[in-house]
Parts: structure tokens; C-alpha cells; sequence
């Protein structure tokens, strides 16, 4: 035995048939007024299934859901990451050009370094006197001695008492 | 590839300038010059100009005059030259060649007669002067340069 409540919802939802709807019908106090309800219980349904279709996903579906995506973000970043990576200016042929010119410096800088560099001479850059004499009977009280003008880079063998000679002798 | 290749040439360029052994043979100038001083001084001879401060610094006068000179180019390093004024003959035998420069022993005659002798050991950057005797109000002066 069906309560009203029972029966009510199944006629708004136009499943009584027959002899069932025939009584129901005539219990009701105002057929019309349960009419108007009727169709407005209909509207609102229509209006439900309509919005609410879209996001009908079951408990199952969503966590599903959930799932895939969190796998698929997870197994994809890196590789992504990996992909949009910064693009750095050192690229193999760079490095290899770089390395060769640093090592073509070095070479230069230290042949320079060794050419020049030798402390315990100073003749790799200023002439030295070895030795020198006069004659000692054509000019028996001579004397030399020698020096480095460091600034000129000059180095002169300087002489005293060699003999004086007329001004005839400064001819070409 | 053309890239490369000017990179590569100036390389090599540079090593070769930096290789002593490998430069030319270089040019020894040796002069017999008076050192005077006089009112209207002659400019100095071109090749005293890169030591024309020093000479006036340190001898004092204002003219610098070439009497005699000779110019060798040195292939080994063991060639000898002479150069002459009227008088004087300053005759040059080079005896080795050095990374530094070359060793030369020097004679300074006037006519027949040795004055001077000397050995040195030229740098290709630093010029050689030596006091000759007093000729006159001036100064004979012998000037070797590696030009």
C-alpha cells in the first residue's frame, strides 16, 4: 500500500497509470493547483539536468580522474622542464674555441715571458763592454770606464786621456 | 671553417714574431762621428736620432756631425766591416750572435795606428757609444746601432 507522499511523487514523475492515477486524481483536494506544481516540478528538473549535466561525475570518475592527471603532471614536468631548459651561450664548439684560444694566449704570453725575462742578465736589453785597452805607449795615461744610460738604454765606453788630435782629423 | 682560418693565421703570425730564432737578419749601423759645439748647430743625421737626447746629455755638445760610417747587414753573425773617415777606421768582426745580440770586437785606428780596442756585446735594443779622442774643439765619437 503506497502512502500519498509515494504516490504524489510518482505522479509528478507521470508514473501512475490507469485505475491508480483515475483515483489518485480524485483525492486530490485542488487538481489544478497540483497541476501547476506538476509542471513547475518538471521545469526545475529540465533546469537541473541541463546546468548540472557537465559536472556529473561520479566518485569513482573524479578520484579517477585525479589520479591520471596527478601521473600525467608528474611523469611529463621533468621532461618538459628538461626541454624548455635555459639556453646557455656555452655550447661544445664555444667550449672548444674558448679552450683553444686561452691555451693560444698562454703559449704567446709565455714565449714573451721567457724571451724577455732573464734576471741574472741585464744584456737581453742593454749592451755590455767586455773589455777594452788602449795602447798604452800612444797614449800612456789613458783610462776607460763604462756605463749604462738605463733610461736611453745606452751603454757607453767612456775614455780619458787618449791623445788630442788636430781639427784637421774631424775630415770626412 | 672561413672563420677559423684568420684566427689560425694571426696564431701563427704571432708566434712566428715571438720566436727570436726565426726573425730576419738585422742591419748593424756603425758610425765615426765629431761631437762640437758651434753657434748654428746642423740638425743631427737621421740615424743618430734615436740617440740624439742621450749624446747631448752626455757629452755636452750641440752638433753631431758623421764623418764615416758603414752599414752591414748580419746573415751569421760573423762578418766584420770597416768604417772610415780621412783618418780614422773603425773596423768591426763580429764573433757570434746571441739571443741578446752579437759580440763584436772593435778597433779604433787612426790611420795605421790601434787607438782603441774593445769587445762588447751589442743588443739588438741598446746602442753602443764610445769616447774617442779630443779632435780639435770637439769629439770623436764611434756609434754602433742594430737597426
Amino acid at each position: 500500500m503506497k502512502t500519498f507522499e509515494e504516490k504524489w511523487t510518482a505522479w509528478l514523475d507521470g508514473h501512475l497509470t490507469g485505475r491508480e492515477l483515475a483515483e489518485f486524481e480524485a483525492s486530490l483536494p485542488d487538481k489544478a493547483a497540483a497541476e501547476t506544481e506538476r509542471a513547475d516540478a518538471k521545469k526545475l528538473s529540465t533546469l537541473l539536468k541541463r546546468e548540472l549535466a557537465a559536472h556529473a561525475l561520479t566518485n569513482e570518475e573524479f578520484f579517477s580522474h585525479q589520479v591520471r592527471e596527478r601521473i600525467a603532471r608528474e611523469g611529463v614536468s621533468p621532461s618538459r622542464e628538461r626541454n624548455v631548459a635555459v639556453p646557455t651561450w656555452w655550447t661544445i664548439r664555444r667550449l672548444l674555441w674558448t679552450g683553444t684560444a686561452s691555451l693560444a694566449i698562454f703559449l704567446i704570453l709565455a714565449i714573451f715571458v721567457m724571451r724577455d725575462k732573464n734576471p741574472a742578465e741585464q744584456s737581453q736589453y742593454l749592451t755590455q763592454i767586455l773589455n777594452a785597452r788602449v795602447d798604452p805607449v800612444v797614449s800612456p795615461n789613458a783610462t776607460v770606464s763604462m756605463f749604462e744610460a738605463k733610461k736611453d738604454r745606452v751603454t757607453v765606453l767612456w775614455t780619458e786621456g787618449l791623445q788630442s788630435l788636430p781639427s784637421d782629423y774631424a775630415a770626412r | 671553417m672561413a672563420r677559423a682560418r684568420p684566427l689560425l693565421l694571426a696564431f701563427i703570425a704571432l708566434i712566428v714574431s715571438a720566436v727570436p730564432g726565426l726573425r730576419g737578419a738585422e742591419k748593424v749601423w756603425s758610425g765615426l762621428v765629431i761631437a762640437e759645439n758651434v753657434s748654428q748647430p746642423q740638425p743631427i743625421p737621421p740615424e743618430l736620432t734615436r740617440i740624439e737626447r742621450p749624446l747631448k746629455q752626455l757629452f755636452g755638445y750641440n752638433q753631431f756631425q758623421v764623418i764615416g760610417q758603414s752599414q752591414k747587414t748580419l746573415q751569421t753573425g760573423q762578418e766584420d766591416w770597416l768604417a772610415t773617415s780621412k783618418f780614422f777606421g773603425l773596423r768591426v768582426d763580429a764573433r757570434g750572435e746571441s739571443e741578446a745580440g752579437y759580440i763584436l770586437n772593435l778597433k779604433l785606428y787612426k790611420e795605421k795606428e790601434l787607438l782603441l780596442e774593445t769587445d762588447a756585446k751589442l743588443s739588438k735594443r741598446s746602442p753602443l757609444i764610445i769616447k774617442g779622442p779630443q779632435v780639435g774643439g770637439g769629439q770623436l765619437l764611434l756609434v754602433l746601432v742594430v737597426q
